[in-house]
């Protein structure tokens, strides 16, 4: 059991993107959005029973902009005690939860409704989300009292597809993410995210891709709530196969063997005699020409 | 000989007189420059943008400490060579952390001649295995900058044109003992295009003032061991380019990790090539690993340079760490709190702005508290603001 000086900080980043749960309220109305952020808020709430001194925070992440659903920004403390207009439940509920409850339904509830989508910003913001995370993180970690360690996780609920063009910020995130021991687990639930896979791997979380949808706060429980001190004791999914050979910038191909600039660290499958991306010429090896001197002097005998 | 003017010695000016940097406020209390101090020294590392200038990416470096008898002095607890070696340790890992695909090799000096600690090596275990080890050596003796120079040299001077060959020499003590003339081994330095760097325990020599500058490196006496570990930081990011350094396309593998278990059919156990080397206990057979894609020799982990076909085999993430130096971020306007009446909240922890400076992006205009500034540009490397707005780089 951890002790009074142990905080456990779990952020949870939810990809709310218009679109994609639009269109899966047409393919399945059984599972929702609203389905969905409850299974979140049991997540959240098991959190904060666990142990006392445990911190939450709930990040939406859209197509425009990151929000923090909980904890709130007029609120002075972690706490919600400064908050006279909440209404204490009428059935007996510890009144942290049913506050944080509350808040969080208010939140997305605005955020759904003031925020348009425009155009063609289709692509959910996680690798602005994740950044933003870890700036909480470490603002709460300052803020510790002395004496206090904090060992914190991220957990990522993904819906739509990667972004192929946030590659490189995700790539600054997942690496300070590793600098700072923050894990960062993945559950994803509709097509498989490479980026996710890479970043569980590199900082040592959990990768899990949800067979049946319907079903998420069970896998959120029974996968995620543990933390890594207890997770070496438990059996869990097994590591996924991550694939990390380089794509090439000519073709997008996967390559095994394949040539780098020195200048700019772009990938090629093929030797060229100018890099493309910051376009210096290369010097080509050539053979070492035989100087034929001795030859001649041969003949001449 | 010179052809810059020499800094002014501190003898020839005139005295700084340092306490007048603290003044009293009405009620004559110093709390006021003392935040203002701290202030300042937590935004002390300068961010210093090289603009568009070519890095060097791929570093070869040697790391020269000098383990003579002036080490064993004890103005840096517990004694110098302990604090030394420690933050020693403490550059390999921040070394590999910000250049993945460069190596690092140390050479220590003493009783006049120099040897190496460790190989020029592209993984941080054995270096920082070998640095502990040190610890129970004992200093004596002179050390000789000549020897250590010339063992530097006749590795580096075989390595590729595309990489920066650097030398970074930890220098305590004020003599050198040299079989021949030094300034010659400066001109062939020169020549091979090394840089070398020097970091003095004592006081300036002058030797080193002529080796760095010559060779292009740089040239600092520590004040104490904070300062010192400031100085072992600036080496960590990679330095420009010389305009000599060649550009070519290095031929790198990508292996991938394959995980077997004992249930599949084909998996064997395997060797791994790093383990058919090392003297260290255990069987060393694994089931899985990086096989190599030339000749299939097995490692258990990258980067490192296959002994067989001599093929670099490096992973897409090491690569990708060394794009924040490509894309460096700018650093960030610092404005007074006062002068932003509406924002009340720093954009990226959420937390209130209650210092009295706070710091705007310049191309997204978000407002940040201090100690996100600071996280930002040491650790995360790019805006939160601006990576919403979905810009490519």
């Amino acid at each position: 059991m951890a002790s009074e000086d142990e905080v456990s900080l779990l952020v949870i980043v939810v990809d709310v993107n218009p679109i994609w749960w639009g269109q899966q309220a047409n393919r399945e109305p059984q599972f929702t959005l609203s389905k969905c952020l409850d299974a979140v808020m049991v997540m959240g709430n098991s959190h904060l029973v666990m142990t006392r001194t445990n911190k939450l925070a709930i990040i939406a992440s859209h197509c425009q902009e990151s929000h923090f659903l909980y904890p709130c920004k007029l609120w002075k403390s972690g706490d919600g005690h400064g908050d006279d207009n909440a209404s204490t439940s009428g059935d007996g509920k510890y009144e942290l939860l049913s506050v944080a409850n509350e808040l969080i339904a208010e939140e997305i509830k605005n955020l759904m409704s003031r925020t348009e989508v425009k155009g063609n910003q289709t692509d959910t913001l996680l690798a602005g989300s994740l950044a933003k995370a870890l700036c909480y993180i470490h603002r709460v970690a300052k803020e510790l009292e002395a004496g206090q360690e904090m060992k914190s996780r991220i957990l990522v609920i993904k819906a739509a597809e990667d972004c192929a063009l946030q590659y490189m910020n995700f790539m600054n995130v997942i690496f300070a993410a590793q600098k700072q021991n923050i894990l960062i687990d993945a559950c994803v639930l509709d097509s498989d995210s490479g980026l996710l896979q890479q970043a569980c791997d590199i900082t040592g979380g959990l990768y899990l891709k949800i067979p049946q949808k319907s079903a998420l706060a069970q896998y959120l429980l029974w996968v995620f709530l543990p933390d890594s001190d207890q997770r070496s004791q438990l059996v869990l999914p097994p590591p996924v196969h991550v694939d990390y050979r380089a794509a090439c910038f000519c073709h997008r191909n996967l390559i095994e063997i394949g040539y780098v600039c020195s200048v700019c660290l772009s990938i090629f499958c093929n030797f060229s005699p100018i890099c493309t991306t910051c376009e210096t010429a290369f010097k080509i090896p050539l053979p070492q020409v035989v100087k034929s001197k001795k030859k001649k002097l041969k003949a001449s005998t | 000989m010179d052809e810059e003017p020499e800094r002014a010695k501190r003898w020839e000016g005139g005295y700084e007189r340092t306490w007048e940097i603290l003044k009293e406020d009405e009620s004559g209390s110093l709390k006021a420059t003392v935040e203002e101090i701290l202030f300042q020294a937590k935004r002390k590392r300068v961010f210093e943008s090289h603009g568009q200038v070519r890095l060097g990416m791929m570093r070869h470096l040697y790391v020269v400490i000098d383990t003579s008898r002036t080490m064993e002095d004890q103005d840096l607890k517990p004694n110098r060579l302990t604090s030394t070696l420690k933050l020693v340790e403490y550059f390999v890992e921040e070394y590999f952390d910000q250049n993945p695909i460069s190596q690092v090799g140390i050479i220590t000096t003493k009783n006049k001649r120099a040897e190496k600690l460790t190989d020029l090596a592209g993984n941080p275990k054995k270096h920082i295995d070998a640095l502990k080890k040190a610890k129970d050596s004992t200093c004596g003796g002179e050390p000789s900058l000549y020897n250590s120079l010339s063992l530097a040299m006749q590795t580096l001077k075989h390595m590729p044109g595309h990489s920066s060959r650097e030398v970074l020499i930890i220098f305590s003590s004020l003599t050198t003992c040299d079989p021949a003339n030094i300034y010659e081994l400066v001109k062939t330095l020169k020549a091979l295009k090394i840089r070398v760097s020097v970091i003095g325990l004592s006081a300036e020599v002058r030797v080193c003032t002529v080796l760095t500058r010559e060779t292009g490196g740089s040239y600092h006496v520590i004040l104490d061991e904070s300062h010192f570990r400031e100085l072992l930081s600036f080496h960590v990011k990679p330095p420009p380019a010389t305009s000599s350094s060649e550009c070519s396309l290095i031929r790198m593998g990508f292996p991938q990790h394959t995980i077997a278990s004992l249930s599949d059919q084909d998996a064997k156990p395997s060797f791994s090539q790093a383990h058919l080397d090392s003297t260290s206990g255990g069987p060393g057979l694994s089931m899985g690993g990086y096989f190599c894609p030339q000749c299939q020799a097995k490692y258990t982990e990258l980067p490192v340079e296959c002994k067989v076909c001599g093929l670099t085999l490096v992973s897409a993430p090491h690569l990708a760490r060394s794009f924040h130096h490509l894309f460096p971020l700018e650093a960030f306007q610092e404005d007074r709190l006062e002068l932003l009446h509406r924002k009340r909240f720093c954009e990226a922890c959420q937390g209130e702005l209650k210092d009295k400076s706070v710091f705007t992006c310049p191309s997204c205009s978000s407002v940040f508290c201090v100690e996100c500034d600071l996280f930002i540009h040491d650790t995360l490397h790019c805006c939160p603001s601006c990576i919403h707005s979905r810009s490519a780089p």
